[in-house]
């Protein structure tokens, strides 16, 4: 059992051409990861690291059978290539791409509003279940099978506190990054629901990002579900220094409620266990 | 990005939005000039120019500007001209700049309209939601009110309307906005007045479009006596003329570099300078050097796609913060490759030698041939296994080089 992503998963590359992509794309199918097609508009090969190229993402999802593509498109572009994607009424879109502008995902929030599609993104490092697949730019040399459900949205901080826990004896059944960025596709709390209804996981770790407050969505959505698995979160405060922007002060006129502080009180409420720490983290995870 | 409120308020200009007559002035005796330009009679206002809020509640490092802040109300041509060469080539230090403030290159000099109300208006992006909110709140007339704060204590005095992906303004929007604000004038103005600067937010991708605060006359005419839009800088390239807009030279080079290359910089305290490539490591390991006790001097987050030029420029923006006295480089690489990062330690290293102590982690892809690269340049670079043990060399190494 996984979340998302597993052995069987069909998955597209959009952008398979690209420099990252091409270094990417093979490290994941060495792992394990099925991918079955590469999409590049006006495409002028029909392979490209011996993976067949499409046209389209319909066209690729008609011949492969995919429910799933990987987003490597470069930010000027992506916008079309996520709509094309959620167009084609794939399950699920992982968009790895950074930068995208900021209005092109309102547009894309929109158009998610009237689709099934599970956008995951962008600005992510994707999603892997430990020797099974990955899709994104996960180190393939950190991670183990384990039953600890982990979602994030930082990619670096992930990447430690999956080091740590290995350490410590503990895997991971899959790790979700939602991304880093101002409008992501997909909040904590979808996530969390799937982990629960995963059978090989048993606790989840949620990691707390540098801005938004998807933690408090997560934090209300919590208390409403039955026989919740465990939930620890990592919320590190941020310096006084790194809140002087003016992204966080459009959060607080947004939502009344974003300081560090606020959040960690209301997951507190909801029955989560908050650690500022590593080490407490791993500390807390060896109590349950 | 940001830029000055003259420029913004072009662009309020340009879009047909309210404002007062103003004229920038880069000397003392410029602003004496251009203020009896706009009026002969004035009175006029001296507004230095930082790409930072807060000014009128901000404080001068030179002690020769007094105690009065960044905005101030000039009666006489003369004292248009002093409080001109008060601030000019002085730094300004506000809420929103570091402790080491911000250079004040230029004035503004601006008509003084009289205004009976204000209300701080903004428009900025819910990324919760994926949704555009308008923002308004009263403020009082000496405007040193701290909207945050407001927001944080006094939800309720401000009037938040979710506008959606709107982009103009609905009768029953405008309704509570005039009721809001007791706006005796008539609605069609600020319907227009609203939907003007909607065009400008979603014509130029702004994340932020702040006007602090919009002020009403004796006749109800609306006058945006301030002007502040932040542009989403992944959109940029859309906009050849903002970008022409982008600090340039008299501006600190330093800021000119993290602008080019997109790196996130946070000036803090003196000690070790972090260079990593993600936010979330950058927090952890200012978390691990408080246990440590040890001191950070800046945090530069290079983000992805970290590549040779990119690795290099942060080191030698970092050696230029005389903050600085040993560098910790802690990647914990995904998307970024360890090995580049090490080709762009050694390419600085060859160029500019090494005149502090260096500590770098390398953890994730292509960790292995990184750490052997290091080794086998032979520079004096120590290879930490883990932040913790990095933060521990650096500090020694500090230690032992001062």
């Amino acid at each position: 059992m996984a979340v998302l992503v597993d052995k069987n998963t069909k998955v597209i590359v959009q952008g398979i051409t690209g420099t990252q992509a091409s270094f990417h794309t093979p490290r994941a199918i060495q792992y394990g990861t099925k991918i079955v097609a590469g999409v590049v508009p006006n495409k002028k090969d029909n392979m490209h690291l011996g993976i067949p190229l499409f046209n389209t993402v319909k066209e690729a999802k008609q011949k492969t059978g995919a429910t799933a593509s990987m987003v490597f498109v470069p930010a000027q572009f992506a916008k079309a290539a996520i709509s094309e994607a959620i167009d084609a009424d794939l399950e699920l879109v992982v968009a790895i791409t950074s930068g995208i502008p900021v209005s092109d995902m309102l547009e894309i929030r929109q158009k998610l509003k009237n689709s099934k599609t599970i956008l995951i993104g962008p600005n992510t490092p994707g999603i892997i279940t430990p020797q099974e697949a990955y899709m994104g730019t996960y180190p393939d040399n950190i991670h183990k099978s384990g039953d600890i459900g982990i979602i994030s949205r930082s990619s670096t901080l992930t990447y430690e506190v999956v080091l740590e826990i290995n350490k410590a004896g503990f895997g991971e059944s899959t790790v979700v990054g939602l991304g880093d960025d101002l409008i992501i596709g997909t909040g904590y709390t979808e996530i969390i629901k799937k982990f629960n209804e995963d059978k090989k996981t048993k606790a989840i770790v949620l990691i707390g990002g540098s801005q938004g407050s998807h933690e408090i969505e997560a934090a209300i959505a919590y208390r409403k579900i039955a026989k919740a698995k465990p939930i620890i979160a990592l919320m590190i405060d941020k310096p006084l220094s790194f809140s002087e922007n003016d992204s966080l002060a459009s959060e607080i006129l947004c939502g009344g409620v974003t300081s560090t502080a606020e959040k960690k009180q209301l997951l507190k409420e909801s029955g989560i266990t908050v650690v500022d720490s590593l080490s407490d983290l791993i500390h807390e995870l060896s109590k349950l | 990005m940001n830029i000055y409120e003259y420029q913004a308020k072009g662009i309020f200009k340009k879009f047909g939005v309210n404002v007062p007559s103003g004229l920038i002035a880069y000397t003392p005796m410029e602003a004496q000039n251009v203020a009896q330009k706009l009026s002969p009679e004035g009175p006029w206002i001296v507004k230095a120019q930082v790409r930072a809020g807060g000014r009128n509640i901000g404080k001068f490092m030179d002690k020769r500007a007094g105690k009065k802040g960044g905005i101030r109300l000039s009666k006489t041509p003369e004292e248009v001209y002093n409080n001109a060469e008060e601030m000019i080539e002085n730094r300004l230090i506000t809420a929103q700049t570091s402790n080491r403030g911000m250079l004040v290159s230029r004035v503004y000099i601006e008509e003084y309209i009289k205004t009976f109300q204000k209300f701080y208006f903004s428009l900025v992006v819910n990324g919760a939601t994926a949704s555009v909110m308008l923002l308004l709140a009263p403020v009082t007339p000496n405007g040193d009110d701290d909207i945050v704060e407001m927001a944080t204590h006094m939800p309720s005095q401000i009037l938040k309307i979710d506008l959606g992906f709107e982009k103009s303004i609905h009768a029953e929007a405008l309704s509570r906005i005039a009721d809001f604000m007791q706006f005796h004038g008539k609605k069609s103005q600020l319907k227009s007045f609203i939907n003007k600067l909607l065009d400008i937010f979603y014509n130029y991708d702004a994340t932020k479009l702040e006007i602090n605060p919009i002020g009403i006359d004796k006749n109800d005419t609306l006058w945006a006596l301030d002007a502040k839009i932040i542009f989403d800088d992944n959109a940029l390239y859309r906009h050849p003329d903002i970008l022409r807009l982008r600090p340039m030279a008299e501006i600190e080079e330093r800021e000119v570099v993290v602008a080019k290359f997109g790196f996130d910089y946070k000036e803090l305290n003196t000690g070790i300078g972090i260079i990593t490539n993600g936010n979330g490591v950058a927090l952890n390991i200012i978390t691990e050097a408080q246990k440590c006790d040890a001191d950070i001097a800046c945090s530069l987050n290079i983000k992805g796609g970290v590549d040779r030029d990119k690795i290099a420029a942060s080191i030698k923006l970092i050696m230029t913060n005389p903050s600085v006295d040993g560098i910790f480089i802690d990647i914990v690489g995904g998307f970024t490759r360890c090995n580049l990062v090490a080709d762009g330690i050694i390419a600085v290293a060859n160029d500019l030698g090494l005149n502090i102590p260096i500590v770098v982690r390398f953890e994730g892809t292509n960790k292995d041939e990184a750490v052997n690269i290091l080794n086998a340049s032979q520079l004096p670079i120590q290879i930490a296994d883990s932040t913790y043990s990095g933060i521990m060399l650096a500090k020694a190494a500090i230690a032992e080089d001062l």
